[in-house]
């Protein structure tokens, strides 16, 4: 018999937990690493913006309105002669901020409303999903102009302003996904072993419904930039000169038939930004996946 | 399930009220009223249009002639529409955004559900791949200059729909696409992804080791079980479908009801405000509420205790 | 794999159905037929001209009635349903300047064929005053005798209402004469009788459909058209009126549409849907420099001036010599130059050329001048910027706005070194706000209501007065203006509005930028157009008669 001591056992499976096997199979991801890169490169270009262009987003040069890209404007001017590519650079700042950080308060009031109402179910289900029918019915734009008036119009008003409201959708959709997994076998497995609601939730039922929810969290990166758009028509949230791309679309859509660049480009950044998060989402839930454990 | 349904009209009512008096509430404390205007008008003029429009009395008794009226059908007047009542207004408008909104909602379903499931079952082909650019493209891009562009491009350049309106039937394609591209966009993406999950459930692998077709296998196992989170987001999605779309009714000058929300809070009209606010309430609550009978249907497992 | 193909297919097949059925059916409305099409931008609240007051109800209203008095192209007054101008000379006006006589034309008709008489003059302006209707303009009129008492009757009795109007200085002493009492002379009271809210009404037709009189086959008018179909939110169609007592229009219909976004209503004229459309703000240079719309374009002035208002009681600008400072630090051509491509004139006197009381030499000492402006900031104690408190300017958010409040803040930055915070509000927010005196400086347009400095600067700069939100106060300005209120003599009423006007220049207590112009452009089939600078919502809306179509 060979001692167990001194022989290597081949092909045992190397002892992972779920996360660092997931960061394992992300890594393999080509796709994702792209898409999370991408942020990190774009993220990183915004913080250091001076350093990369020359120009302000402020500084009007009232000679070279809505020029054309050149050498000189790579991206062209806009309608008061400012370098577009120094705008969608310092813009960044603002549309990451708000697409990212929005999403945190999104999800941390979406997920748990949605999560309990699904797991508890009955009476607390109903009470809380009627909330969110309320919510759902609530005139926000009467409840944003009212926040302007008293609070005044900065960036931490908009971030309130957007995550107040924007958490029903993701609630509702994590309810359903837990509703549906509630009752599957394994579910009902872990509950005879002597696991308790919350360690069901977290360990079993989130990881397991991830898929649309992040695919939720994707789409609302840019309906977070848009309605950065909206309410800085209100005045809340940056104010001008301040870019952000949301507002660059509105600025460019009123002047479209004089020049088509002003709202490609941040348009284009958006979608760029948009399909990094979706690769990175995507191979965050197939890293996620157990059923994907090789 | 009927006395589901009992109770949940119920709650339905108790809802509108709540969101019928934050929304009175709101309107009233709010900066501004509806005869503030750049030019202002002579205070005597102000206090007679108070006086006609029942604005000097208190906030109770505005709220309780409201809620009278609403007994009673009657939504209130409008002060951006003076020749007709609110009730007429949303009665009006409602056929053509309704119209707009379903035709946009059954364009966004087809395609949405069917390239999302053509992409998860070939999953990192160019069909997924497509099906991200085009649902990336659709979001984000906003409606307007989305609307813009189909204009330019089908009406300016083509000829071949008028620029808007509404009344025959080349008015309603390219609003439609309009309407239905980011929901399209949105409904493909998370068919795909639920497809996905469901494709690696074990009884899928379990059916397709009995050696069923790969047609029963789809439709009989992995269609149902993706639609919840579809189905979750369909509800609310179809309700802001049918109760308009500011962005694309401006845009081809379709005269439903849409617009008026923004417009009607814009211009303070309290009487259209009330109107529309309490409609999207009641017309999303039943949207929800169709969304919960769903998933009872599709999936019999789910139960309400 | 069959299920996709198969879905694929229908998918096909339901498109290129709805392509091939609606191609068929779509046909370019209204080419070759003598219909003018053009976009009202919006759907008017109501058409009753006592409650008129935006530009769009306007615009319908100007159809569809006539008045007792018109303005021709030059903004001159013309007598339409009048058979004169009242003057003091013609003996219309009494000589103490209290008694305005009208004469009317005994062939004027409605559309249904009954006479116009005076009786209707007095019902409408008797209406316009009426507490229950409580119309906008109604303050327009309150120099004639019992008009303000009246007017302010809210909450009295029925009885006492009836007794207020009975009091009302207007009457008819016969069917085709009309007299107007005033409390004191006033001669633009002459000229506020050509406006839309002293239309002539029928009594009978109020009476009987009530709320409904404006629906189109009750809307009887005196004027060229009849308003024959609105279908809501979506066209208004006037087609000429048979029974019109003067020159039939050269056209069988005119359409208003609504279209609302600017950028649709461009497509819907390129695709020829529409006759006339307004130029986007900011897209002038594209409009100017291409060769196909050269013989498309209408430019006029219009009477219409955006200036900056400051809150005169708020540091600093309770400095005049701070305010005087800003003003030279604006470069106004630079802005129209560049950013609007040359379109709108620089500014730096508050009336705009094309009415009387128009003077380019007031204000230019405050001229683009940047040494100056520094000098006088240093005057006012600030040679130093930073020691300035935060200043803040506030505006609304419609169409160009924010270009102007940007460009103020570039150029405050570029020439002083001064930041300013800018705080975009929505409308009624910022109209609230400005009413009440919560701002420090602000956005400010004015368009004139009629064409005369009355209209432009006791409303405006008169200690307290209504418009007055820059809380200027001058009791020279105030002595001024109350005689030039009642001067008769044309000549001095009008030296006095301008030494007014110099007066309030020099004070500052507005920076004015440009006068407005108005670029439309025009299809080539469209003749006869006549533009003024009273031009409402849509242009050359006055003279609409007078327009014809070659194809």
């Amino acid at each position: 018999m060979v001692s167990s001591t001194n022989t290597t056992i081949v092909n045992e499976r190397p002892h992972h937990t779920l996360w660092g096997d997931a960061w394992i199979r992300l890594r393999r991801n080509k796709l994702a690493m792209a898409g999370g890169i991408f942020i990190i490169v774009l993220t990183l270009a915004a913080i250091f913006a001076p350093l990369i262009t020359p120009y302000s987003f402020a500084h009007q040069d009232l000679n070279a309105i809505l020029e054309n890209p050149s050498s000189k404007h790579w991206l062209g001017t806009d309608g008061l002669g400012r370098d577009v590519f120094a705008r969608l650079l310092y813009g960044a700042r603002t549309s990451l901020a708000v697409g990212i950080f929005a999403q945190l308060i999104v999800i941390g009031i979406g997920l748990p409303i949605g999560a309990v109402a699904g797991y508890a179910g009955g009476r607390l289900d109903n009470a809380l999903m009627r909330f969110v029918d309320v919510m759902y019915g609530f005139p926000d734009l009467l409840l944003v102009i009212l926040l302007k008036a008293i609070l005044g119009g900065g960036i931490y008003q908009l971030f309130l302003a957007i995550g107040l409201v924007a958490w029903v959708n993701i609630a509702r959709l994590i309810r359903g996904q837990i509703l549906a997994i509630k009752s599957r076998e394994f579910v009902s497995a872990a509950h005879a072993m002597g696991g308790m609601g919350p360690y069901i939730t977290w360990r079993h039922l989130l990881p397991n419904s991830l898929g649309p929810i992040i695919v939720s969290i994707t789409f609302n990166i840019p309906r977070a930039i848009f309605t950065e758009a909206a309410l800085s028509f209100i005045g809340i949230g940056v104010r001008p000169p301040t870019p952000s791309w949301g507002t660059m679309i509105s600025d460019g859509y009123a002047v479209i038939f004089a020049s088509w660049y002003q709202v490609f480009f941040p348009a284009l950044a958006i979608a760029l930004l948009m399909i990094a998060f979706t690769f990175l989402g995507d191979g965050l839930r197939d890293a996620l996946d157990p059923k994907m454990r090789r | 399930m009927t006395r589901f349904v009992i109770r949940r009209v119920l709650w339905l009512i108790l809802v509108l009220l709540v969101v019928s008096f934050i929304t009175f509430s709101l309107m009233h404390l709010v900066p501004g009223g509806p005869w503030d205007r750049d030019k202002q008008l002579a205070p005597q003029v102000v206090a007679a249009l108070n006086a006609k429009y029942g604005l000097d009395k208190p906030f109770y008794v505005q709220y309780g002639n409201f809620l009278l009226g609403l007994l009673h059908g009657d939504l209130g007047i409008s002060y951006s529409y003076q020749d007709r009542s609110v009730t007429q207004i949303l009665m009006q408008g409602f056929p053509k955004t309704a119209v707009l909104g379903t035709t946009a909602f059954i364009l966004a379903l087809l395609v949405g559900i069917t390239f999302g499931m053509a992409a998860a079952l070939r999953q990192n082909t160019w069909i997924d791949y497509v099906c991200v650019m085009f649902s990336t493209i659709f979001a984000s891009v906003p409606g307007f200059v989305l609307g813009i562009l189909l204009i330019i491009v089908f009406s300016v350049i083509l000829h071949w729909f008028p620029t808007g309106g509404w009344g025959s039937p080349s008015q309603i394609v390219m609003p439609a696409i309009a309407l239905a591209a980011l929901p399209a966009a949105f409904m493909a993406r998370i068919t795909r992804a639920s497809t996905l999950e469901t494709m690696r459930q074990d009884y899928v692998r379990t059916a397709r080791s009995k050696g069923l077709l790969e047609r029963v296998v789809l439709i009989r196992h992995i269609l149902r079980n993706s639609l919840i989170p579809v189905v979750t987001i369909a509800g609310p999605e179809f309700a802001a479908l049918v109760t308009g779309s500011v962005i694309v009714e401006t845009i081809f000058s379709i005269p439903g009801i849409g617009r008026l929300f923004v417009q009607g809070i814009f211009a303070r009209d309290y009487g259209l405000i009330m109107g529309t606010v309490l409609f999207y309430a009641f017309v999303i609550a039943i949207a929800n509420l169709v969304v919960d009978i769903l998933y009872g249907v599709i999936d019999p497992r789910i139960r309400y205790e | 794999m069959q299920r996709k193909t198969l879905v694929y297919s229908l998918l096909a097949i339901f498109f290129s159905a709805i392509l091939i059925f609606t191609s068929a059916c779509q046909g370019n409305k209204g080419t070759g037929a003598q219909i003018l099409r053009v976009n009202l931008a919006g759907e008017p609240a109501q058409v009753d001209p006592n409650q008129a007051s935006w530009a769009a109800e306007k615009s319908v209203v100007s159809q569809v009635f006539v008045g007792l008095l018109g303005f021709n192209q030059d903004l001159t007054l013309r007598a339409d349903v009048a058979k004169e101008i009242p003057t003091v000379a013609n003996k219309d006006i009494s000589a103490d300047g209290l008694t305005i006589t009208f004469k009317l034309r005994t062939n004027v008709t409605w559309s249904d064929g009954q006479k116009v008489t005076a009786k209707d003059f007095v019902y409408s302006i008797k209406r316009e005053l009426d507490p229950d209707l409580a119309c906008a303009y109604a303050s327009f009129y309150y120099d004639i005798v019992g008009a303000e008492a009246y007017n302010s009757a809210t909450g009295k009795t029925a009885a006492d209402k009836t007794a207020l109007a009975n009091a009302v200085g207007v009457s008819a002493p016969d069917d085709y004469t009309l007299q107007i009492k005033l409390n004191d002379p006033q001669p633009t009271m002459v000229e506020c009788m050509a406006l839309w809210p002293v239309y002539p009404i029928r009594e009978d037709i109020i009476t009987k459909y009530g709320d409904k009189w404006t629906d189109p086959p009750n809307y009887i008018g005196d004027g060229p058209y009849l308003l024959t179909e609105w279908v809501h939110q979506d066209h208004m169609t006037f087609k000429p009126n048979p029974n019109y007592w003067g020159t039939k229009p050269k056209r069988a219909e005119i359409d208003f549409l609504m279209i609302t976004d600017a950028n649709a209503a461009l497509a819907a004229y390129q695709n020829n849907e529409l006759d006339i459309v307004g130029v986007p703000p900011g897209t002038e240079k594209t409009f100017l420099n291409d060769k196909t719309y050269d013989d498309q374009r209408s430019l006029f002035n219009d009477l219409t001036t955006f200036a900056f208002q400051f809150n005169v009681t708020k540091a600093p600008f309770d400095n005049k010599l701070v305010r005087q400072a800003l003003s030279c630090a604006i470069d106004r051509d630079a802005f129209i130059n560049s950013v609007r491509s040359g379109i709108g004139k620089a500014a730096v006197s508050w009336i705009p050329p094309g009415m009387p009381g128009y003077n380019a030499s007031i204000g230019t000492q405050y001229a683009f001048n940047v040494t100056q402006a520094k000098a006088l900031l240093a005057q006012a104690g600030y040679s130093d910027v930073s020691k300035l408190p935060q200043i803040t300017f506030s505006y609304s958010n419609t169409a160009g706005n924010t270009t102007i409040a940007q460009f103020l803040q570039g150029q405050m930055q570029q020439n002083l070194g001064i930041n300013i915070i800018l705080d975009p509000e929505e409308s009624k927010t910022f109209s609230t706000n400005v009413n009440s005196g919560k701002f420090m400086w602000a956005w400010f347009g004015w368009g004139a209501d009629y064409p005369d400095p009355d209209d432009w600067l006791p409303g405006l700069f008169g200690t307290g007065a209504g418009n007055n939100h820059t809380q200027y106060s001058n009791p020279a300005f105030d002595t001024l203006s109350a005689t030039a209120l009642k001067e008769q003599d044309n000549t001095k009423r009008l030296a006095d509005w301008d030494q007014a006007q110099k007066m309030v220049m020099d004070d500052a207590p507005i920076v004015t930028i440009f006068y407005r112009e108005r670029f439309n452009l025009v299809k080539t089939w469209v003749k006869g157009l006549k533009t003024t600078g009273m031009d409402g919502q849509v242009i050359g809306d006055t003279f609409y008669n007078e327009v014809y179509i070659t194809k």
